[in-house]
């Protein structure tokens, strides 16, 4: 058992085995090839490389076949240069830890260190998929949201955390209704500040804003500092292609 | 051989300093037994530092431990001691680059 909290109506826990993947990688990454030279095709084409290495290995490299075991595992990533100081981010679904880790340096071997600077944050499954209404409907972009438990929290009794947990259940609730796919949560504490990872398929920028009004309805922010990233899903490949030829 | 280090930042949190003494020690004995039993597994603790002098944490632990996994079990082990409620923290897992 390696859950921080219980189930909730909304959540339950992720399936303890079997081949789904365990393990996720998160990045967001910053350009900085500005200067000709610093990154070109071949490195565009190692990185597209080991990405199907690693899809061949398990990995899970798109948001949508969390959701579809039969969608397409092209690497899909959040454009998210328009709204943050972060060009692209992304969560990748891996084996497990050790295999994470390992991914991540290979990445940035074959060429994605010349390409980025980059943020990556490696945790657990903690709950399983969750699908919202309307699943069916246009979902080309994908909010993630990073939290940790503030003192508060931590100072609050077992039965306040359990009622704080249904009481944002409602919330939950909210989202899936506004036609949110939730992927689950993923637990990052362990090799980072952030607690945990939410990943989300929406259909726009401005759901996100209506879903997270819903969450502050419930006070969900009393008991957690959050970082929140919305961007427009595309292929992976296009992302990181050079800007020099 | 080790393979991972894990880097663990970490401040008491406001709360910690309204518990009595002996609530104190049996937490931190417990935490201890977790330490103990991490080195007693094969982990290697390269000491407790205090930075709190140049770093918004208080003290930072250097452990290395044989595959990220171990790390992450250390960590569970910790919070199943409630030392995360206790404790604001960062922690950081790398992989040795063998140069």
């Amino acid at each position: 058992m390696t859950s921080l909290t219980g189930d909730t109506d909304v959540f339950s826990s992720a399936p303890p085995s079997g081949t789904t993947p365990k393990a996720s990688v998160m990045f967001v990454a910053t350009r900085q090839d500005e200067l000709p030279g610093v990154y070109g095709a071949a490195h565009h084409r190692a990185i597209l490389a080991v990405l199907d290495e690693l899809a061949a290995e398990g990995w899970t490299l798109s948001l949508r076949r969390v959701f579809d075991p039969a969608a397409p595992n092209t690497p899909r990533a959040l454009d998210t240069g328009f709204t943050h100081m972060h060009d692209i981010a992304g969560v990748f679904e891996a084996p497990d830890l050790e295999s994470a880790l390992a991914g991540t340096i290979r990445l940035e071997k074959a060429g994605w260190a010349r390409a980025f600077r980059t943020e990556w944050l490696m945790g657990v499954k903690e709950f399983a998929p969750v699908m919202g209404k309307g699943a069916l409907t246009d979902h080309g972009w994908s909010f993630l949201a990073l939290w940790e438990w503030n003192d508060q929290w931590c100072e609050a009794t077992p039965e306040e955390r359990t009622e704080y947990d249904f009481e944002c259940d409602i919330a939950f609730k909210g989202d899936l209704a506004l036609g949110v796919n939730i992927a689950g949560r993923h637990r990052m504490d362990w090799s980072h500040s952030w607690h945990h990872l939410g990943a989300w398929e929406i259909d726009g920028p401005d759901t996100a804003d209506a879903a997270i009004r819903g969450h502050e309805r419930v006070a969900d922010f009393k008991f957690t500092t959050s970082r929140h990233i919305v961007g427009r899903l595309a292929p992976l490949a296009d992302l990181i292609a050079p800007r020099y030829a | 051989m080790t393979q991972s280090v894990w880097i663990h930042y970490s401040r008491p949190r406001p709360h910690w300093y309204l518990l009595g003494d002996k609530e104190k020690q049996a937490l931190a004995d417990a935490w201890q037994a977790v330490r103990d039993g991490a080195k007693a597994a094969g982990a290697e603790f390269h000491g407790r530092f205090h930075i709190r002098g140049q770093h918004d944490f208080q003290e930072v632990e250097i452990w290395k431990f044989a595959g990220t996994t171990e790390a992450f079990n250390h960590w569970q082990a910790l919070c199943a001691a409630r030392y995360n409620e206790f404790h604001a923290f960062s922690n950081n897992v790398g992989l040795e680059t063998g140069t």
